[in-house]
């Protein structure tokens, strides 16, 4: 317990689906007047799961479209709250699903560092003192001042990513093969990730593709249709994923 | 460590508290995003803001100033401080609801807290009053009317003004993410309000039975707080005062505790 970074706890996820779009007043008005209810239909996206991580550790979470992943990392990243079960997260969580959320395409590249930052929640001395330094790892520094709408989407990208990694989190979350523009920088995000891995960072990776996860984990945990199917070495769990 | 254990919260009213004060300068960025944008890109900048007011006041002198101006002195100053009270409230609630529900994907995609861009639009909302009392400011003197020190109260009508626009922009935004008609209802609703609050006429031309239905809409004492320094030169009554601050009071804690309560669906909804 003294060293889990995440643990789950019997986490559901339930939406509810109605069988009918009924979004606005009037219509639901006009059913209470007519005295139908209204027939909707409860989804579990997770049921009952639950694992712990260890500090330091790279999982793995693999699955198919549908499977829950993405519901599994909204409620570790707190965006929504399991509706039975407890999420428990020990240290400051980075994110990478969500690279620059609240940028502003009108605002300076400069701006955004800051708007970004503060919806990280950081706030803005804190930004400032390492402002220079994020700048200078996302390589844009000519464009600092001018608006984002003028960069390429890749620019967009680094600028996101330079923000969200410039501290090392003790938990990072990782989409996918981490693909943030070009090349270079490319190898230059994949080494700060290997940094923060080896400097402690508890790393969760989360990828339909098993060559993905194969290449970073070593311990994977396999969700089907909202429940954990199996956990293991990669090995294992990747032989009957793809069989 | 920073520890997050979703078991362990305090009630959400107390919780979502405490977040926004950690994310206070989340929320000074916003603001300052929306007025830059606003005006940085715009060559009238500011004064686009005082325009619709401005114009609506010299129309509305030109076409009713005559029928009022016996039983209204200085009918413009009267017309646009009730404007501007007005407009104040009816644009905070519909921008926050706005941003709520059309533009409120951000909180599908990380954590802030939940009332930010609501606190959001009171607050570009209040930096736009301020700089349109100031121009009323410049006004005034140009219509001659006095200036006493009355015009010292405006801080406490304004805060008044604020607390009640946050309090209905929580009610309003609530139920726009989950009926999004509430945005069409409640501009339907405005205009009919705007035609039974005393703004461009004065109260006294209503019927006495109609006169004391004003007593149910909220909105009169809210404007009179805030128009009888700058229009009447004096202070307002201490039991006019203590009614707009309760209601404003009332409202807010009653559109906190249901914002909360529901705050946890928002991500699921919108």
């Amino acid at each position: 317990m003294e060293n889990t970074a995440i643990q789950l706890n019997d986490v559901t996820v339930r939406f509810r689906i109605p069988h009918e779009k009924i979004p606005t007043l009037q219509e639901y008005a006009i059913r209470w007047l007519k005295r139908r209810s209204v027939s909707f239909s409860d989804f579990n996206a997770l049921n009952n799961v639950s694992f712990s991580i260890k500090q330091g550790a790279t999982v793995g979470i693999i699955g198919a479209n549908g499977a829950g992943k993405s519901t599994l990392l909204k409620v570790i990243s707190r965006v929504i709250r399991p509706t039975y079960g407890r999420v428990f997260l020990r240290g400051r969580i980075a994110p990478l699903l969500e690279l620059g959320a609240g940028f502003d395409y009108e605002m300076t590249g400069r701006e955004n560092i800051f708007l970004n930052g503060a919806v990280l929640g950081f706030n803005r001395k804190d930004i400032a003192s390492r402002l220079d330094r994020i700048v200078e790892f996302s390589g844009i520094s000519e464009f600092i001042d001018a608006p984002i709408r003028t960069y390429s989407s890749g620019m967009v990208a680094r600028l996101g990513f330079a923000v969200a990694t410039d501290v090392q989190p003790d938990i990072l979350v990782i989409d996918e093969i981490l693909s943030v523009g070009d090349v270079e920088f490319q190898k230059k995000s994949a080494q700060r990730i290997l940094q923060y891995s080896n400097n402690g960072s508890t790393i969760l990776v989360v990828s339909h593709n098993p060559s993905a996860i194969k290449q970073l984990c070593n311990d994977v945990i396999w969700l089907q249709h909202g429940l954990i199917k199996m956990r293991g070495s990669v090995d294992d769990i990747i032989n009957y994923y793809s069989s | 460590m920073l520890e997050y254990d979703s078991a362990k919260r305090p009630p959400p009213a107390i919780d979502e508290f405490f977040q926004l004060i950690r994310y206070r300068d989340l929320i000074f960025l916003m603001v300052e995003s929306i007025l830059k944008n606003r005006y940085k890109r715009s060559v009238l900048g500011v004064f686009w803001m005082l325009l619709n007011p401005l114009l609506q006041t010299i129309v509305l002198s030109v076409a009713f100033g005559t029928m009022f101006k016996s039983s209204i002195p200085s009918y413009a100053v009267y017309l646009l401080t009730g404007l501007l009270a007005w407009n104040f409230i009816t644009q905070t609630t519909q921008y926050a609801m706005n941003s709520m529900a059309y533009g409120g994907g951000l909180l599908k995609r990380v954590y802030i807290p939940r009332a930010t861009y609501i606190i959001a639009a009171v607050g570009n909302g209040l930096v736009n009053l301020v700089v349109s009392v100031g121009a009323l400011l410049v006004i005034i003197i140009f219509l001659h009317h006095e200036i006493t020190w009355a015009w010292l109260f405006l801080p406490v009508s304004i805060v008044i003004l604020a607390i009640f626009s946050l309090g209905l922009a929580l009610f309003l935004s609530t139920a726009s993410v989950f009926f999004t008609d509430t945005v069409d209802i409640y501009q339907v609703l405005i205009q009919a309000l705007f035609f039974l609050t005393p703004i461009m006429y004065p109260p006294s031309i209503l019927p006495p039975e109609l006169n004391q239905l004003l007593a149910l809409n909220p909105f009169v004492i809210l404007i009179e707080v805030f128009r009888i320094p700058i229009h009447a030169n004096h202070l307002p009554d201490f039991s006019l005062v203590v009614n707009a601050a309760s209601l404003a009071l009332i409202t807010l804690v009653a559109g906190w505790v249901l914002f909360t309560s529901k705050a946890d669906q928002l991500a699921y909804r919108l």
